[in-house]
């Protein structure tokens, strides 16, 4: 069943993060997560995260599909203005993508190359939209298209950053613009992770919860300056007085991913290593005969 | 107004390196309410380039250097009398009124400024970007602050992922504009319009070089 049926069909799926290589050594990249092949519903590829230079997102989400992984192309409207993107979604149906997830994107000064020229022509609303209509075989002017698309259009959502009304309205408009996913950002607490997937759902889309395991107080203390209210202080503290913190870290968020199975739909990974263990995760979930009827 | 920032003076004296009599010509619109091209600057500029050899023929700072009818009048002409005794013109108004003086007169012009932006002042002394000259106005429906200048990436839809506890992604010293605007539009009781989807942008509009022209 492709990640499009399953979510369509309101089964609970599992996404994962892949970032294409800084060079073109892609097949490195496919090799790391072949112990995922079979478990990850579908692979994210990444839009020069974090506005560092990266192989382009398309060509890599093409490779995943060639070598059995379904991709969703995630695209930003940093680098493209218009044109480009609605060009670049039409050559990634033809080549057989039909997954993708639309976002704002990092600023370029964020970035390795800051000092390039930012594009941002559309925003995020701005480009679901534009996706929704070559999905109605027609481009942003009106214009028919010649052999249409068929794209199955996610965006994303973090719930820590405000003001929060605006942030809501912003989110109902992109699924009202055509999102039928939405990804999260990274969520540490059970409530609010079900919090988030009551409100997505009741805007009409499916929620698919962030989870990216904590390796270090470092990092956490990393994500906290970035969101300050996304770490809470239970995770800080039990990394302080553990001995492993890696291993509580990975275990503090696979609680989460656990409890999400009860009220949301789906988990998104957004990890660096620990391949193997994110597989046996899956299967212990999978095996766990409750949930036998999520997949 | 139009704010332009002073080129460091080494940049300014290699820019005229090779010339010796300079004719400073500011601007008291701009250059001189940002404290950086106004009469009280030219003349210091003045001073380092006598020091450093150059002999300074005249120090003039018209009140719109970009107005061509205050640079050159048949009456009087500032341009004429620059020309007349000068090698070379440093110019400290913004880019506009330093391309009109390069236009009309036959000896070289350098700049001792770089143009910054449109923007606002509080205090003498804070400036801040408010219009980029977009010319596609929203603020009528963003309580009057706008959301195409004052945010990096020019979200017209609500912020985006980045605006955390306040502030912009971008920098973490300027708060995000949306946390204004949503107070901005609560206060005058039109928040819920922020709800309305806004379409793309109409960048041909700000396809540059625009102009304006009057009907007689």
């Amino acid at each position: 069943m492709s990640f499009r049926e399953k979510v369509v069909s309101g089964r609970f799926v599992i996404t994962a993060e892949v970032a294409p290589p800084r060079g073109t050594d892609w097949k490195p990249v496919i090799k790391a997560i072949e112990p995922l092949k079979g478990k990850v519903d579908a692979f994210n590829v990444t839009d020069c995260q974090r506005s560092m230079v990266r192989m382009a997102p398309l060509p890599m989400a093409k490779l995943l599909l060639d070598s059995g992984y379904e991709p969703v192309l995630q695209l930003t409207c940093r680098d493209k203005n218009r044109i480009a993107l609605q060009s670049e979604l039409m050559g990634a149906y033809a080549l057989g993508i039909e997954n993708v997830c639309l976002m704002t994107g990092d600023f370029t000064t964020l970035g390795d190359q800051p000092d390039a020229k930012p594009v941002f022509d559309l925003d995020s609303v701005q480009l679901i939209e534009t996706a929704s209509r070559l999905n109605r075989g027609q481009l942003l002017n009106g214009k028919e298209l010649r052999g249409g698309v068929d794209l199955f259009i996610g965006a994303v959502y973090n719930p820590f950053a405000g003001p929060e009304i605006l942030q809501i309205w912003k989110l109902e408009k992109k699924v009202k613009a055509g999102a039928r996913f939405i990804q999260t950002q990274p969520i540490y607490d059970i409530r609010l992770a079900e919090e988030v997937s009551r409100l997505i759902y009741s805007l009409g889309a499916v929620p698919i919860v962030g989870i990216l395991p904590i390796k270090s107080l470092k990092m956490a203390n990393f994500m906290k300056r970035l969101n300050p209210t996304s770490v809470p202080d239970s995770l800080i503290r039990g990394l302080e007085s553990s001995l492993d913190p890696a291993a509580y870290g990975w275990e503090f968020a696979l609680d989460v991913a656990r409890a999400c199975l009860d009220f949301s739909g789906g988990i998104h990974f957004m990890l660096v290593g620990k391949v193997q263990e994110l597989a046996n995760f899956i299967d212990s979930v999978k095996e766990q005969r409750d949930y036998n009827d999520k997949f | 107004m139009v704010t332009v920032k002073l080129k460091p003076l080494d940049e300014i004296i290699r820019s005229l390196s090779g010339f010796k009599r300079v004719y400073i010509i500011g601007c008291q619109l701009g250059s001189a309410r940002c404290k950086n091209g106004g009469l009280r600057e030219a003349y210091r500029i003045a001073g380092y380039l006598e020091l450093k050899g150059f002999k300074v023929v005249g120090v003039k700072s018209p009140g719109g250097t970009c107005v061509l009818e205050r640079l050159d009048h048949s009456a009087k002409s500032l341009l004429k009398e620059a020309q007349e005794s000068a090698e070379v013109i440093l110019s400290l108004a913004c880019g506009a009124g330093t391309q009109l003086i390069a236009e009309n007169v036959s000896i070289p012009v350098k700049t001792g400024v770089t143009t910054l932006f449109i923007g606002s002042e509080r205090e003498g002394r804070y400036f801040e970007e408010y219009c980029i000259a977009c010319g596609d106005c929203v603020i009528s429906d963003t309580g009057g602050i706008c959301p195409v200048a004052r945010c990096p990436k020019s979200l017209v839809n609500g912020p985006c992922g980045g605006a955390i506890a306040g502030k912009c992604e971008v920098d973490p010293n300027l708060p995000c504009i949306w946390y204004k605007i949503a107070q901005r539009m609560e206060q005058i009781g039109e928040l819920k319009k922020l709800k309305n989807p806004v379409p793309p942008k109409d960048y041909s509009l700000s396809v540059y070089p625009r102009k304006l022209i009057l009907e007689e």
